[in-house]
């Protein structure tokens, strides 16, 4: 680890990250792989079709537990928008769509990424409660399991779309991010300039940890 | 490819002998099961895993207050626009040759979507076997030039088979003969059945008959629009996000702390 880098996330956090996303994409193969009939050699990869529905049933609940914890976990720094400044930059898509002179300074979450806090918390919810019922459809008046195909798909239409947003921005189109996700610490550049008033507040509040500062410190005396 | 069938189902002739319902049984190898009197000639109260057809009995007055005693054989109507095929995952469900509904058993996993999906109830999942089970026109039969087996059992000409316009036709002109609120029902909605009635009552009358049978809207949004907008707007986000790339360009961070890890504060 360069030193000089800063910490974004916990152990704690990055495993949750990776579980909610290692699950929600093996359930978006597994669920295409049913839904879509060209896409049905899914089955044929884990040993037949009835193999392919149970592994998408149980893995629907190690989802579940994830997103629960991921809401816990985040709810509260990404989950809840703060006035004005999170409008603000929205307002300028956060210069992301066009060119903006000044960039509105927002917090550890920008408006972006709370927007999809929320699409995966909501969305994620629904797939989890409409899966459920689904898969134990007794008792369930008929136009109640209608429903909850609809939901199950269209939750299905809005996480898959989302996905792809979060992985051109995670890679190639914000290029530093994924570290945070990764080794927990990110450059103090990416911080300046993705998270500009987090860092401000870091610093004001004393939360800063930046790598080998202790160190380097103890060096100079 | 064969011609489309329609089995007539002409309740003016039927006598509720329910000799359909145990040849069904028999030639299909359904077990009968336990069942409970719940004050009524019909048994059981409903289409089970090891009941395709049964006849139902209904007990009404007429406007006149002269008692009525309906029978009705129930059962798959093989539709042609059939929602149990359309949300089916694995396509284990499948229209044959002559226009009914079939299932290749060994793809069914027993997801149990068509049971909301029928219009009439009809599929039913057997947990022994983790699999749907519901009426296949005795497809078997057909390929051997055979009558289904509810058809050969039938003592008064209630059920017949044949060629589909022949049997329109055959059915028309009956509903003519019988008059009153007779009418034919099945081949005004989806797209068709390949079961059809002679109803002598108007169809609200009979007990678990939709009167206005339909795909349901909540099957053509996840099926007609949902489905591929899955994949449409996923590789609109996949195009958006490369011309993102190429014309608006990256949020790159500042470039003094992305090499040597920044500067200590």
């Amino acid at each position: 680890m360069k030193t000089g880098m800063i910490k974004a996330t916990g152990p704690f956090e990055r495993v949750v990250h990776w579980c909610v996303a290692l699950s929600c994409l093996f359930l978006c193969i597994t669920g295409m792989g049913m839904m879509y009939h060209s896409l049905n050699f899914v089955g044929t990869l884990v040993g037949g079709m009835e193999n392919l529905k149970n592994l998408h049933n149980y893995g629907g609940i190690f989802f579940a537990v994830s997103l629960l914890f991921a809401i816990i976990i985040w709810w509260k720094e990404a989950g809840i928008f703060s006035f004005p400044e999170d409008l603000q930059w929205i307002l300028a898509a956060g210069g992301y769509l066009w060119k903006v002179e000044k960039v509105p300074e927002v917090g550890k979450y920008n408006p972006g990424q709370k927007m999809f806090f929320w699409a995966v918390s909501l969305f994620g919810t629904i797939m989890v409660v409409s899966g459920l019922i689904i898969w134990f459809p007794t008792g369930y008046a008929m136009a109640t399991l209608r429903l909850m195909y609809v939901l199950h798909a269209l939750g299905f239409v809005v996480i898959f779309a989302f996905f792809f947003v979060h992985l051109y921005l995670v890679t190639i189109g914000a290029p530093g991010s994924a570290p945070a996700m990764f080794t927990g610490w990110v450059t103090r550049g990416w911080v300046k300039t993705q998270h500009p008033k987090w860092l401000k507040e870091m610093e004001k509040d004393g939360t800063l940890i930046v790598y080998g500062q202790k160190k380097s410190a103890e060096k100079k005396v | 490819m064969k011609q489309e069938l329609i089995k007539l189902i002409d309740l003016s002739r039927c006598t509720a002998c329910r000799g359909c319902q145990i040849a069904c049984k028999q030639w299909n190898e359904l077990p009968a099961r336990q069942t409970e009197n719940f004050g009524s000639y019909q048994n059981p109260p409903d289409l089970q895993w090891n009941t395709w057809t049964m006849i139902r009995f209904q007990e009404r007055e007429d406007q006149n207050g002269i008692l009525q005693w309906l029978f009705r054989k129930d059962g798959c109507m093989h539709c042609s626009d059939a929602a149990c095929i359309k949300v089916c995952p694995t396509e284990a469900l499948y229209h044959t040759e002559f226009g009914s509904v079939s299932m290749h058993e060994h793809k069914c996993i027993g997801c149990k979507a068509c049971i909301p999906a029928c219009p009439f109830g009809v599929p039913k999942f057997n947990a022994a076997t983790n699999k749907i089970s519901k009426c296949d026109l005795c497809y078997t039969r057909l390929q051997a030039n055979q009558l289904p087996a509810c058809v050969l059992s039938c003592p008064t000409g209630a059920l017949t088979i044949g060629e589909k316009d022949v049997m329109l036709k055959k059915a028309y002109k009956r509903v003519k003969e019988l008059g009153g609120d007779a009418s034919v029902y099945g081949d005004k909605f989806l797209d068709g059945t390949h079961v059809v009635y002679v109803l002598p009552e108007k169809p609200e009358v009979y007990d678990n008959l939709p009167t206005d049978p339909k795909m349901p809207l909540t099957i053509i949004v996840w099926k007609d629009v949902l489905k591929p907008a899955g994949l449409l707007v996923a590789g609109s986000v996949v195009a958006g996000a490369f011309l993102h790339y190429i014309t608006h360009g990256p949020k790159t961070p500042e470039e003094e702390t992305t090499s040597e890890g920044g500067k200590l504060s």
